[in-house]
């Protein structure tokens, strides 16, 4: 079996732009082989432009990361396709298409690019077309169990990675949720997602964490992560494992997956060495 | 050659009497989808079979209406069978047009009905040209219809670049999050409108009346609670109300209905080719009195866009009808965002 | 907003059942008017479930169950999924005047237990033809069935207007 690798996920939240510069230079000096990089939530998100990440990715690669641009999920304007062409423009990196659009200006500039979990790539015919048009790596839908993962025929040339750790993304909209939760419209935001380096907590009118608000992205309440069942990974066709950011203790959480990978750590002793830097409920549904 | 005729009216058909009652109340077309979960309004004794199919067809198609059938989930690949046997059951009953999300399905209408017409559905998640010419090109797609997460703009916008007809959703039951890119349900209960073609789906949903009020609950996780004097809206995540840091309330959206009745002068003018009616899953009582109104307002619009206006009983009849008796205009109205 | 007045036919097979219990009443009711129309639904998944329907406005609560036959009592007066309104509202909805989701929003329509069960049942009512039960009624009461649906519904327009 391949040695398993392990990927940074694009940054889900909105940071201040020291502490996401801070994050990106520390990461350079974690065990991960791939980092994703760029602005997949909201457009308003400005503190890091596309230059800024375009700049990162360069100081990343040359450290021996595979760098991977990843492209906004929802499209809703002009100026947003004109910062998707800038990223697919770039020519060097690969981009994480995380829309049909991307994959249309990927394939037509014939770059490489990874299937984001967004596309619903749920079945061989659909990644087989993707595969033929220029995807060398896939991310299948966060919700897809294993057992459906370990079904699907995947072409040759094309890698499989699951998200492996953090808050599942699990729903996207046109309206911004934390803006609503400070009676604000999203035009108007002030941006609060910036005081929310987390997400914000959702509880049932029971008190259950149940899901977390980011912006206009909903993710889980519990924090996914596959460290507690790596045993099932044996065998199967993963390829990487894509560990999500948080603002604390993430180097700690890429040294116990790369400790797991390397078979350095027995899984059964993972959930412990986890236990306190995960922020949130642990959860292994899918 | 003609250009196609603008602003069709096309209304849900959960049955064949709400199909029957979509075309005799005016709707231009129906959408309907099979028993099962190849179509997102896969909900338990709902939808059509082979026989009431047949019918339906037989029945619009002789009044000069269109079918159009859904078969907009996503296919897996242990059941990829029965997408391909649906696409070649809707070819061979003479169906006008599917309406697809999956691309690989796509490719199989392509391949096995050259000829068969190709709508993306909703749930493809296109919001941009640049995504749904990815389907026109690849796929050859016809029209495309558009998640509720657009300004009329940015509508515009699309309709200006591409050659693909657009179809909007004009009234009914409203997704506040971007249509194939929601699985809250999935995360509550494991069934996801992607994969099994349903949100909510009555199996995990529970109903009752507790000394607090009436608890609506999905796989044991309380969605709302509703006090007797308030209204209740579907048993859906996203209409749920929720505590965020000491606030309850409806943390993503009220019980409300989509209803853009007063923007479609504009919608006229943008050359949108369709006007979508959400509610497979409702009886035929509210297909009859939704196609209606929008048969008459569809027709106002035609006559004289410049001095369209709303009527009163309009509003009222639909009101009446609609989740949360309370309507809104959207994602096409900026400051809803 | 009133129905017109009950039903008469109605009305006197009622008042020809005085002696039976509650639900034996409701279930010979639901086999006179409606069993022959509805026999040739899908029943086989619904074999063995029971149903409550609960009368808001009287109190009364039928318990039966499906048969190949005909609508059967339950005596142990159990139910996998419960269906509460008022008689008047149930009225509208079997003669189509309003949609379940309708009177469910405004709290008219309550269905406790067994959600799947119950919206099974919605969804094969729905699926019959109002005038494939007007064909299975008795003549008498088909006229007037007719009638109050008309007159219901002239209502509901004037209503909007």
């Amino acid at each position: 079996m391949e040695m398993m690798k392990l990927s940074l996920g694009p940054l889900l939240y909105y940071w201040s732009r020291e502490d996401t510069l801070a994050f990106y230079g520390e990461a350079a000096g974690w065990p991960v082989d791939i980092i994703y990089l760029g602005e997949t939530v909201c457009s308003r998100r400005h503190l890091i432009r596309v230059q800024d990440w375009l700049d990162l990715a360069a100081t990343l690669a040359d450290t021996g990361k595979e760098v991977v641009l990843s492209s906004q999920t929802l499209i809703e304007s002009e100026s947003d396709l004109k910062m998707l062409r800038k990223l697919v423009g770039q020519g060097r990196f690969k981009v994480e298409a995380n829309e049909f659009g991307a994959v249309r200006l990927c394939a037509e500039a014939k770059l490489p690019f990874v299937a984001g979990p967004t596309l619903n790539v749920y079945n061989p015919e659909t990644l087989a077309m993707l595969s033929e048009s220029g995807a060398v790596r896939w991310v299948p839908p966060v919700e897809m169990p294993r057992d459906m993962i370990a079904a699907m025929p995947v072409p040759e040339n094309v890698e499989t990675e699951v998200f492996a750790y953090g808050r599942l993304p699990l729903a996207f909209s046109a309206r911004c949720f934390t803006a609503r939760h400070y009676n604000l419209q999203k035009d108007d935001c002030q941006f609060k997602c910036l005081e929310h380096p987390d997400g914000l907590t959702l509880r049932t009118r029971e008190a259950q964490d149940f899901l977390t608000l980011n912006g206009i992205q909903t993710q889980s309440g519990k924090v996914h992560s596959l460290a507690h069942r790596y045993a099932d990974l044996d065998g199967s066709k993963v390829d990487v494992l894509r560990l999500s950011p948080q603002l604390r203790h993430m180097g700690r959480v890429v040294e116990v997956f790369r400790q797991l990978a390397d078979g350095a750590l027995n899984a059964k002793d993972a959930p412990g060495r986890l236990d306190r830097l995960i922020p949130g409920q642990p959860y292994d549904g899918y | 050659m003609l250009p196609e005729p603008l602003l069709e009216l096309i209304c849900p058909a959960g049955s064949l009497p709400a199909l029957k009652a979509a075309v005799d109340h005016g709707a231009d077309g129906v959408y309907l989808g099979l028993k099962d979960n190849t179509n997102a309004r896969n909900f338990s004794g709902l939808n059509f079979d082979e026989k009431s199919l047949a019918e339906g067809i037989r029945y619009a198609q002789a009044k000069g209406r269109k079918v159009l059938m859904a078969l907009n989930t996503y296919p897996q690949p242990a059941t990829l069978s029965r997408w391909h046997a649906a696409v070649d059951k809707a070819t061979e009953l003479g169906v006008d047009a599917v309406i697809l999300a999956d691309p690989g399905l796509m490719a199989y209408a392509n391949r096995t009905h050259p000829d068969l017409r190709l709508h993306l559905s909703v749930q493809g998640s296109a919001t941009s040209y640049e995504a749904v010419n990815f389907y026109r090109e690849r796929f050859g797609i016809r029209r495309a219809v558009l998640p509720r997460v657009l300004s009329l703009p940015q509508v515009e916008n699309v309709i200006r670049n591409t050659e693909a007809e657009i179809e909007l959703f004009g009234f009914g039951g409203l997704c506040v999050m971007v249509e194939g890119r929601c699985l809250l349900s999935s995360y509550a209960c494991g069934d996801s409108p992607n994969t099994f073609g349903a949100c909510s789906p009555g199996h995990a949903v529970r109903w009752q009346q507790t000394d607090k009020g009436m608890e609506t609950r999905l796989n044991g996780i309380l969605i709302d609670r509703y006090a007797d004097n308030e209204k209740a809206g579907y048993p859906t995540l996203c209409k749920g109300r929720f505590e965020v840091q000491g606030d309850t309330y409806y943390a993503l959206e009220e019980p409300t209905s989509l209803n853009t009745l007063e923007m479609l002068p504009e919608m006229h003018r943008l050359g949108v080719a369709a006007i979508k009616i959400e509610g497979r899953q409702r009886s035929p009582a509210y297909v009859a009195q939704v196609t209606q109104v929008w048969r008459a307002a569809i027709d106002a619009v035609k006559k004289s866009a410049a001095t369209f206006a709303v009527q009163p009983a309009w509003h009222a009849q639909l009101d009446k009808i609609s989740e949360g008796s309370m309507h809104t205009l959207g994602a096409y109205y900026r400051p809803w965002k | 907003m009133r129905l017109p007045n009950f039903p008469q036919p109605l009305a006197r097979v009622l008042r020809r059942l005085p002696a039976l219990p509650a639900s034996a009443s409701l279930v010979a009711l639901l086999n006179l008017v409606a069993w022959k129309s509805l026999k040739d639904l899908d029943w086989a998944p619904l074999r063995g479930r029971r149903f409550c329907v609960h009368l808001r406005d009287t109190g009364l609560r039928a318990y039966f169950s499906v048969s190949r036959h005909g609508f059967v009592t339950e005596v142990n007066e159990q139910a996998d999924v419960t269906f509460t309104a008022t008689t008047e509202d149930f009225a509208r909805l079997a003669l189509r005047v309003d949609d379940p989701d309708t009177l469910f929003f405004n709290r008219r329509l309550l269905i406790e237990g067994n959600t799947d069960l119950g919206l099974r049942v919605k969804n094969m009512l729905d699926a019959v033809e109002l005038e494939t039960v007007m064909q299975h009624l008795p003549a008498a009461l088909s006229r007037v069935v007719a009638n109050v649906r008309l007159k219901a519904q002239q209502r509901e327009i004037a209503g909007a207007h």
